[in-house]
């Protein structure tokens, strides 16, 4: 029997500022390091080594949303970005004016992101019905079928050559292309959604989602409707990568067939899986590595007397290495090294329910 | 056939109705109604032969899939990667010798040998973990998919027949009536013909290898029970093999098909690795008459939506996947 | 309060309709009868034990009892209402909880977010995408299972760390979340020690009177302490039923059951 009253409130109490504190210093750093970037980092560097990984990261944390919390592997994720940045560019500006149709960005943006959680969940509706490893053939089928469709439709969108020129709206009179303009745009919807996942991995919704993937039938005798979670799972992620789809066709200024084809729905895959499935921050590493190897890869291989096209085969082999070696991704190494040296907060916190 | 008749009599006669009126469609000669409203019969026709015949190849590629699927619970989405393989290695061997017929044999073996190295030093390492294994089969498709690119480049081949099977061969189809009241017979690529032929071949003799013989009942009580299998001790991991061999050989002589009726070429992989996918989910994962249906549906639907909706001749595939997932989330013929 | 309190005093507060009422409920895997021909009426706030031998049919019968698996024949009432099509979370969110009798819980989160998420699961916040807030109503009902299960000390201790008997203890929490009418215990006495059975016994009776169960226990000890009423099942069939002292003396089940077997 307790002897001591311990409310829950004080608990909580606890918790939340021993937490402020438990924080490490290296994550200190690594917020500030990012806040200041813009004073030293040249412009390539901020608009597409980091722009890119935090666009990348943004879509590749749908995926671990839906993988690591929800246990639905699903590689429709790229999908539902395009989706977003094409209806972005047929309801905005674009160089297409045939087809665009010119909408201010605040109906623009809200309708595309609308649009592609729409998309986002009817494709997990119909991917629930069928349990495991088929969500990621049916998935793959659903992205394929995207990819075909906008390339064969003219009237909406636009075929092959898809749509240029979609650029960011002039908001406070900045140019949200320019570089420093643009990492800091990423950055902060990067963090945001980076938080919000991790956030949402206590709510009552994502300990059910855990819930669901960890074990259906009870959850179900707990009244959980399981499949309504995993729609609603979807749901979610396809609104991350819709953000992510919308910033990834600003960068770009374009949006065609070939931004969410089969390949790249594959690399988002691969990116999750190599910086790991098991938190968040897996995504943005991931992605990191990703366009590092795709923005330096070339040289290198030149270096070594390969060609600068067996970029495929360099990223192929270290998705194998990982996965052969050390499912958890980076994050899985990490872990290895950290457990010899005590708890870490950030990484204690979510989706480690085996 | 007499229960799903006793269970399903408004599928019964809509079925019923859907086959009397291609049979009429197909035999019958076209009034000019009909012809004024869809076309010609001869494009219709080639269309519908076209559709079977391309339903064949993917019989054969998805058939090695789903059969790999049922046994060992393993989505090999390097599947198409072991198509396009075949296709290379019997373009080389139809090359260097001359002989058409043995591109199939060295296909079968070759890609049914890398199934054999894919099966030990892959699958088996990774019993169970499904999602780990689908992972691992992604990464090896990508590179594959480079080394091969690295090794053929990105020109297009094309597998010849020999001589006496190129050329049309007339059929006892009639496409219309010519004035003079001579009917005029429908013509086709008699290559195609007799790699359907030879596809029903392979569908026939998989069914009665399955359904026959001592290592059929065993795979078949592998893949509705695999721990039943387990327990009839160590061979299980011997017929594990040996089905991953045989499925991966399919893809590969799929691949010689698939570079005469069409050509062999970077892409190729994933677009016949996809048709696999949606040809299993179609008619249901680990069944074998399934993979059939789903093939000719598959192959009808990509066909006559090319010449009679070309814009969305693909996406029809995929809706038909949609409406089965929707109604039928197991597949056509799959068990729940 | 020890010994179940009178039937009649529980009636008056839950309706005039049966809280579990099944027909003919029949259940096969494939040629195999596990149910045949089920008929059991249970009134509001009864707790009645079910008795048999391995392979009887009893969790079968809990099984399509919640929806785990849906009975190939007959209906099943609760409260009146026929729930023989539910899926199994409609037939919780209506009242009904169960146990499992190999646990089921999640290893790796905590005793209170254990008890917690089934307090969520019936509640309007399954979908919240908000953490909990300091004063959380659900959190506090959490944190007042924990002490009804005596898992106090253990609040925050992460499930995979219990002991089994703790992990029983737990899994009898999470079925007590929420509001419910009616509880399947499936051998919630299992693999227990002396002392910790008695502490079951004790859980059990303190259970408000309204709150009617049905218990699958093979330690008539137990039984007979918590329940008010026997049904006897052998072979998938229903083969006596009556007050504990009736089926305790009876010749048949004395030879059928209780003579070989007494754990």
């Amino acid at each position: 029997m307790a002897l001591i009253e311990n409310t829950p409130a004080a608990i909580d109490a606890v918790e939340r500022r021993s937490l402020f504190e438990r924080i490490p210093a290296a994550y200190w750093l690594v917020g500030f390091v990012l806040l200041v970037m813009p004073t030293f980092a040249s412009p390539f560097v901020l608009f597409q080594i980091f722009g890119w990984t935090f666009i990348l990261g943004i879509i590749a944390l749908s995926l671990m949303f839906l993988g690591g919390y929800g246990g639905m592997v699903s590689l429709a994720q790229m999908t539902f970005a395009g989706s977003a940045g094409y209806m972005l560019a047929i309801f905005g500006p674009s160089a297409i004016t045939d087809i665009s149709m010119n909408w201010p960005w605040y109906i623009a943006i809200p309708l595309a992101l609308a649009l592609a959680v729409l998309f986002g969940t009817l494709t997990g509706w119909l991917a629930v019905r069928t349990a495991g490893i088929y969500t990621i053939m049916i998935t793959l089928a659903i992205a394929a079928a995207f990819f075909y469709f906008t390339r064969q439709n003219y009237t909406i969108f636009n075929g092959f050559s898809g749509f240029n020129g979609v650029l960011p709206p002039k908001l406070f009179g900045v140019d949200w292309r320019g570089s420093t303009a643009f990492y800091y745009l990423t950055l902060f919807w990067a963090t945001l959604c980076y938080f919000a996942v991790l956030y949402l991995s206590r709510s009552p919704f994502g300990l059910a989602l855990q819930g669901v993937r960890d074990n259906q039938r009870r959850m179900s005798a707990l009244g959980y409707n399981a499949n309504a979670h995993r729609v609603a799972a979807y749901a979610f992620a396809a609104l991350l990568a819709g953000i992510g789809g919308i910033l990834l066709t600003w960068q770009s200024a374009q949006i065609s067939p070939g931004t969410a084809g089969i390949g790249p729905a594959i690399d988002i895959l691969v990116i999750a899986v190599i910086g790991g499935l098991r938190h968040p921050v897996g995504a943005f590493i991931g992605a990191f590595i990703y366009v590092i190897l795709k923005t330096f890869a070339l040289d290198a291989l030149v270096a070594v007397g390969l060609s600068g096209e067996r970029f495929q085969l360099l990223i192929g082999l270290g998705f194998l290495v990982i996965v052969f070696w050390s499912p958890d991704g980076i994050l899985g190494l990490w872990a290895k090294w950290r457990d010899s040296r005590g708890k870490d907060p950030l990484r204690d916190r979510g989706g480690d329910t085996p | 056939m007499r229960r799903f008749v006793d269970r399903h009599p408004l599928w019964s006669v809509i079925i019923f109705a859907v086959v009397a009126v291609l049979l009429w469609m197909i035999f019958a000669v076209w009034p000019d109604w009909l012809t004024d409203a869809i076309g010609r019969k001869k494009v219709f026709l080639n269309a519908l032969f076209n559709g079977i015949t391309l339903g064949g190849l993917y019989f054969l590629v998805a058939s090695g899939f789903t059969l790999i699927f049922g046994l060992m619970r393993n989505v090999n989405l390097a599947h198409g990667s072991l198509y396009l393989l075949g296709g290379y290695v019997g373009y080389l061997t139809a090359d260097a010798t001359g002989m058409w017929l043995l591109a199939f044999p060295a296909a079968f073996i070759v890609v049914g040998a890398f199934g054999v190295l894919l099966q030990i030093f892959v699958f088996r390492r990774m019993e169970g973990e499904d999602l780990r294994q689908t992972l691992v089969t992604i990464g090896i498709s990508i590179v594959m998919a480079d080394l091969m690119l690295w090794a053929w480049g990105g020109d297009f081949y094309n597998i010849s027949p020999p001589e006496w099977l190129s050329g049309p061969m007339q059929t006892f189809f009639v496409t219309s009536v010519k004035r003079s009241g001579e009917l005029v017979y429908m013509k086709y690529p008699m290559v195609r013909l007799v790699i359907f032929a030879a596809s029903i071949v392979v569908g026939v003799g998989m069914w009665l290898l399955l359904n026959r013989t001592r290592i059929g009942m065993l795979i078949r009580a592998g893949v509705d029970d695999r721990d039943m299998l387990s327990a009839t001790g160590a061979r299980i991991q011997l017929v594990f093999v040996a089905v991953f061999a045989f499925g991966a050989g399919l893809a590969g002589v799929a691949g010689v098909v698939g570079g005469t009726f069409q050509s062999v070429a970077p892409g190729e992989d994933v677009r016949f690795l996809l048709a696999s996918l949606v040809v299993v989910i179609v008619g249901g994962m680990g069944s074998i008459p399934g993979a059939a249906l789903g093939a000719l549906l598959i192959g009808l639907a990509e066909q006559f939506g090319s010449v009679y909706f070309p814009t969305y001749a693909v996406v029809l595939t995929f809706l038909i996947m949609v409406v089965v997932l929707a109604f039928r989330p197991q597949g056509l013929m799959g068990r729940n | 309060m020890n010994a179940p309190a009178k039937v009649s005093d529980r009636l008056s507060a839950t309706g005039t309709a049966n809280a579990l009422e099944l027909r003919n409920v029949s259940k096969y895997f494939g040629a195999l009868a596990a149910l045949e021909d089920i008929n059991i009426t249970v009134r509001p706030g009864e707790r009645r034990a079910v008795l048999g031998s391995n392979g009887a049919g009893k969790t079968t019968l809990f099984n399509c009892v919640t929806g785990d698996f849906l009975a190939t024949t007959g209906n099943i009432r609760f409260f009146g209402e026929d729930i023989s099509e539910f899926p199994p979370h409609e037939r919780i969110r209506r009242g009904l909880r169960r146990t499992y009798q190999i646990s089921l819980l999640f290893t790796g989160l905590s005793v209170r977010d254990n008890i917690y998420l089934s307090c969520v699961g019936v509640s309007r916040r399954r979908f919240s995408f908000l953490r909990p807030r300091r004063d959380d109503a659900l959190m506090a009902a959490a944190d007042n299972l924990v002490d009804v299960v005596h898992l106090t000390d253990d609040r925050d201790t992460l499930v995979s760390n219990l002991s089994y008997g703790q992990q029983r203890q737990l899994e009898i929490a999470m079925a007590l979340a929420g509001a419910p009418r009616f509880i399947l215990f499936d051998e919630p006495a299992a693999g227990l020690s002396p002392t910790e059975r008695r502490e079951l016994v004790d859980i059990l009776n303190g259970l408000p009177g309204h709150m009617g169960y049905i218990i699958i226990e093979h330690d008539m000890d137990v039984a007979l302490r918590v329940a008010e009423s026997v049904t006897m099942m052998h072979n998938g069939r229903i083969f006596k039923e009556g007050k504990p002292a009736e089926i305790e003396e009876d010749p048949e089940v004395q030879a059928l059951y209780l003579g070989g077997d007494d754990g």
